[in-house]
């Protein structure tokens, strides 16, 4: 058993091969990047940088799902990656500060699409409306000269990339095992090619394959995941025949194809659970009913019990978002928006204390 | 169920707070170093909107704008303290405070040291034209 789990958990060395090619790509990528006195020619960073953001595309960009909803995302999520890399490799920081303000941009791109416009408004008139402006603001009273020398330098460009990119690798690889839908769309293909199949014996071959047999296969990815009901499903429902059962042909592969429906159906399940990251663990509940429900269904509601768009298989989210976020604000969390406003008076009081000019103008060294 | 699958959007998080964690390691002007900090928030504020999201309820959005919140005040508290940090070094260089590290820790050198700023080049240069006219001596407030 343990032997199963662990062939669950760790992926064949392809499988780690293609999640990690890219970044190191883009690790070397920003580490020549980086500003140095004497830099190297900005176009082995940049296209070593093109070619990490192309094997991403390749690699990880899963097709389906709806076109535009996909071209919107990927626009905006290139656009985020790339002004972030111009941020931190800009030796002109007022160019890195617009850069930033690209990214709050792109970032409320992504939270529209996210269903929560106010948040969009506020970040664009928080961030790169006040918080970019008084960052240039002191840009301009306190480097007057422009480019300093300290802006052609990185401090450990090496460390900070390997130790940036290795934090990158683990959290994403964690990502992959929990969240990717992709293992299970290649079983799902698999049961699709086997259905197409016309004589018992090319089924069998997909289905009962000796080196990775696609039930076990289904079971362990489910327990990895935690779905237990599937894979109780599996192992009460699917019963695949055997060959030589003494029937005719077509009653035959009449049966295997009923199997292979309810295979199909279980993996579609499946999949759109972990698309839609539903938590396969339920919490326990007592502690997390005492929310309200103005910001939406508790957390002690099963993911079943959702109410759901028919078409994205999305909870249906208020689509009054600015009023509902108010509700939300001033019942389930009063304390902290109070606590919330205390801090921003405390903020520009110490702000206003640590700036202020000490004694007259004419006091030398100030 | 054609939605975009959860697992994007914490990809395009995790990528973000990595960018900013490595700006804010490498660099060493203290504006980028801050802009930097705040596109790791960012990064975090998609992570957030993309559970809250896919959860059906408004936590995580609620979230954000405490995040918003508290980085508006780190903004302004930031910017105090570079003001009054350039005022006493002349610099916005990180490198220059290295006096306040631990005590047991090597300071971090260049590889090549800066260069130090040639005066010489600031006075104006007159053609020779005419008459000097008479100078008027006068202290200079440097």
């Amino acid at each position: 058993m343990v032997m199963l789990l662990l062939g669950a958990v760790a992926p064949s060395l392809m499988e780690l091969g293609s999640l990690m090619l890219p970044l190191v790509l883009g690790a070397a990528a920003i580490y020549l990047l980086l500003p140095r006195p004497v830099p190297f020619p900005t176009w082995w960073g940049a296209g070593l940088g093109t070619l990490a953001l192309v094997a991403a595309g390749v690699l990880w960009v899963r097709p389906g799902g709806q076109i535009i909803e996909n071209i919107i995302f990927y626009a905006f999520s290139f656009i985020a990656v790339v002004s972030g890399t111009l941020l931190i490799s800009q030796h002109n920081p007022a160019r890195a500060a617009l850069s930033f303000a690209l990214v709050i941009l792109s970032t409320c791109g992504l939270f529209l699409m996210l269903a929560a416009p106010f948040l969009m408004a506020a970040t664009i008139i928080v961030y790169a409306g006040a918080i970019v402006v008084t960052f240039l603001f002191v840009l301009m009273l306190a480097q007057q000269a422009g480019l300093s020398d300290a802006d052609m330098r990185s401090r450990e460009p090496l460390f900070s990339v390997v130790a940036g990119f290795a934090l990158l690798g683990g959290i994403l690889y964690v990502l992959h095992l929990n969240y990717d839908t992709e293992p299970l769309d290649q079983i799902l293909a698999r049961v699709q090619l086997a259905e197409h199949q016309s004589n018992t014996d090319d089924m069998d071959a997909i289905v009962k394959d000796s080196k990775n047999d696609l039930l076990m296969q289904l079971k362990v990815l489910l327990r990895a995941h935690g779905m237990k009901t599937l894979h109780a499903d599996i192992e009460n429902t699917i019963v695949w025949p055997t060959a030589g059962d003494g029937d005719d042909k077509a009653s035959q592969l009449e049966r295997r194809r009923e199997q292979l429906a309810k295979l199909k159906d279980i993996v579609v399940q499946a999949r759109s659970a972990l698309a839609r990251g539903v938590p396969q663990i339920q919490p326990h509940a007592s502690h997390l009913e005492k929310m309200s429900s103005f910001s939406g269904p508790s957390a002690a509601v099963p993911a079943d019990e959702l109410r759901r768009d028919k078409v994205s298989g999305l909870p249906q989210l208020p689509a009054d978002n600015a009023g509902y976020l108010g509700r939300s604000l001033f019942t389930d969390y009063l304390l902290a928006v109070e606590l919330g406003g205390i801090l921003l008076l405390v903020a520009v009081i110490g702000a206003i204390a640590i700036a202020r000019r000490q004694g007259s103008v004419q006091e030398k060294g100030v | 169920m054609s939605a975009l699958p959860l697992h994007n959007y914490l990809v395009v998080g995790a990528v973000l707070f990595t960018l900013g964690l490595i700006g804010f390691l490498a660099r060493r002007n203290l504006i980028i170093l801050f802009l930097s900090a705040e596109m790791m928030l960012q990064g975090v504020s998609i992570n957030l909107a993309a559970f809250g999201r896919y959860r059906g309820n408004l936590h995580g959005q609620v979230f954000i704008l405490f995040i918003l919140t508290v980085a508006a005040c780190e903004a302004g508290i930031a910017l105090a303290l570079i003001l009054m940090l350039y005022r006493k070094r002349r610099s916005l260089d990180v490198s220059v405070w290295q006096d306040l590290r631990e005590a047991d820790q090597e300071p971090t050198e260049d590889e090549e040291p800066l260069p130090l700023p040639d005066r010489v080049d600031d006075l104006p240069r007159l053609p020779h034209a005419g008459l000097e006219p008479k100078h008027k001596e006068e202290t200079s407030h440097v």
